[in-house]
């Protein structure tokens, strides 16, 4: 029982000391470095299927570090929405590892791998740390902590662009994080409190004599997590940065670290402020029209580049558009829908970043319309990319579908039966960038393959020519996308257990 | 408008007006080491602000004093959190100083006036 409650402790501490352990490991045999994160990072996913076997019996686990109790010291709280988070990072990122054992070494130069290493884990130590903290301060620590080393996986490859895109993100999320610490500095203020639960409990007294001062801390709140998040005016940083890294960690950033912040809002949002704020302020409102702006101006924006991955970059602020949408609604079948985009995003992201990344590999083709003949030449990565872009068009039986039907259900419940026009324009768009890509490589002959004149043209399927630790995860992926959307009770038990608690 | 107040809290109103100066440096300057010194200008300005929300007039440091024992102190708690504040404004620095001699490697110039442009 007690032994259970440290184990969120271990989560964040595994990865964050075999991180400082990747230089050393790096400098004696560069080999040694993929395996032992691999190992570091599968002891994590062990750990968090553990806790969440127990979370979902029920329980609640808390702990506090270092034995100070709450209202002074730091708190780790593990709900239901942190543990399927826990358990959904730690996942993602153990076949985003597997997939960058090859991805690494061709597209990395050697000197790096070491602290390519370091970056990812004490990325992921930053994110778990994240979800399961309970103290907004801490918060601002480990958002800090995914942030950097965030900048750091940009910054690896080392080109001109992605040494760009890594600053100006840096710069960006700076500014973001500020804003967050200075929310944070006028909670501590008006409560005298860092802890989530007594902040909530101290605002939900005093809520009435400082209604200006929380309306400030409302929108320094939302500037920063908007920065951080990705939210549509506030994304300038993201498509470079997410076009110009590596693909593992294009995967890694944009289907796991732009969510964090987003689970941290939700936390701010709805327990630290608690409802009768959300509701009696402008806020869910102001959410709303920034979410649907996302989906739309994020869907058009994606439409005109030609580049895939800033193709696939844009479609991420399209897609953060939905997941606000859920929290702005503030319904059950909302927020619940938001919550399960959250994971049905990252599974697709991570597909489709992955695909990009492979394709990438084998042909060495990064434009949208380079992709005639593709269906033929790599078979299952092709596959994997068809599931991932249905689904995120919302065609019934992937994952999107559910999480989009959701959103709908939200906004009946919430009497704004308009936005239904907005989900649905949206997925149209979706599918006005992503169906050509598809469309292409299935139906249209390729020009650049059958040059060499081999036997027939490119209309058969030959088998894809990426080593097996980069098809599995693909595949995986694909998989996991299927299964949410055929069978999406289990998680969506596990987290109405959390819009229980929540609304 | 109640000037008194706000000459009683012009540690607040200072470190509002460095954070809109800081924020607004990092956005509008087109050279870049003027942009981190932006962001450490606005990072400085909310440990000011920090600083002053745990301090309190009069207070003392809080450390027990068998002579005083009704002793009023001052808040430790927002200078302890600065001290990890410093220390991520500090590391952002560094990074991004990192960043910038690799790109002043490349194009050979600091100065950059469609960094923040939208591609």
């Amino acid at each position: 029982m007690d032994s259970i409650s440290k184990l969120p402790f271990y989560c964040v501490i595994i990865p964050l000391i075999a991180s400082f352990c990747m230089p050393v490991f790096a400098r004696w045999k560069k080999e040694v470095c993929a395996p032992l994160a691999t190992l570091a990072t599968a002891a994590v996913f062990i750990l968090t299927l553990i806790i969440g076997y127990h979370v979902s019996q029920g329980q609640v686990l808390s702990y506090a570090v270092s034995g100070w109790d709450p209202p002074w010291g730091i708190e780790m709280m593990v709900d239901s929405l942190s543990a399927i988070m826990m358990m959904l990072i730690s996942g993602v990122s153990l076949f985003i590892l597997i997939f960058s054992f090859a991805a690494i070494k061709y597209e990395l130069e050697r000197i790096v791998t070491g602290w390519y290493y370091t970056a990812f884990l004490l990325c992921l130590s930053g994110m778990v740390g994240l979800v399961v903290s309970n103290d907004i301060f801490n918060m601002y620590v480990l958002i800090e902590i995914a942030g950097i080393s965030a900048c750091a996986l940009v910054a690896s490859k080392g080109t001109r662009l992605s040494t760009e895109a890594a600053l100006k993100y840096l710069l960006l999320a700076t500014i973001g994080s500020g804003f967050i610490l200075f929310g944070i500095g006028f909670i501590y203020m008006i409560t005298g409190h860092l802890n989530v639960h007594y902040v909530a409990a101290e605002l939900s007294v005093i809520k009435d004599q400082y209604p200006i001062l929380i309306w400030t801390t409302l929108s320094f709140f939302v500037v920063g997590f908007g920065v951080k998040a990705a939210l549509f005016p506030l994304h300038l940083w993201l498509p470079d940065a997410h076009s110009s890294a590596p693909s593992p960690s294009s995967a890694i950033l944009s289907s796991l670290v732009v969510k964090v912040y987003i689970i941290a809002f939700v936390r701010v949002l709805l327990i630290a402020f608690g409802l009768e704020i959300f509701h009696e302020t402008f806020i869910r409102h102001l959410i709303i029209v920034l979410a649907v702006m996302a989906m739309l101006g994020g869907s058009f924006f994606a439409f005109v580049q030609i580049e895939l991955k800033r193709r696939l970059a844009y479609s991420t602020v399209a897609q953060v558009g939905y997941i606000f949408l859920g929290i702005g609604l503030g319904t059950p079948w909302g927020l619940a829908a938001g919550m399960l985009h959250i994971l049905v995003h990252a599974f697709m992201k991570t597909c489709l970043f992955l695909c990009a990344g492979a394709i990438a590999y084998q042909t060495g083709r990064k434009q949208v319309n380079e992709f005639a003949g593709m269906g033929y030449l790599m078979p299952i990565t092709m596959g994997a990319f068809t599931v991932a872009a249905f689904s995120m068009v919302g065609i019934p039986l992937f994952g999107g579908f559910i999480s989009k039907y959701g959103l709908a259900l939200g906004s009946l419940e919430a009497d704004l039966p308009i936005l239904i026009l907005v989900i649905v324009l949206s997925g149209l768009l979706n599918a006005t960038y992503y169906f050509p890509i598809v469309g292409q490589a299935y139906f249209s002959q390729d020009e650049h393959g059958s040059g060499d004149h081999d036997d027939s043209s490119g209309s058969k399927f030959k088998r894809d020519q990426i080593p097996l630790s980069m098809l599995i995860p693909i595949v995986f992926m694909a998989l996991g996308i299927i299964y949410l959307g055929i069978f999406p009770g289990t998680i969506l038990n596990f987290i109405n257990q959390t819009i229980e608690i929540l609304l | 408008m109640n000037f008194e107040l706000i000459f009683l809290n012009f540690p607040y109103v200072v470190s509002i007006i460095l954070f809109s100066m800081g924020t607004l440096i990092v956005l509008t300057q087109p050279n870049l080491v003027k942009k981190v010194i932006g962001i450490n200008i606005m990072e400085t300005s909310i440990f000011l602000f920090f600083i002053a929300v745990g301090n309190a007039y009069g207070g003392i440091p809080p450390i027990y004093d068998p002579n005083y024992p009704q002793a009023f102190y001052v808040n430790p708690l927002p200078s302890v959190m600065m001290l990890t504040g410093i220390v991520v404004s500090f590391s952002v620095t560094a990074f991004a100083l990192a960043l910038i001699v690799k790109l002043y490697i490349y194009y050979g110039t600091i100065s950059a006036p469609n960094f923040m442009k939208l591609k």
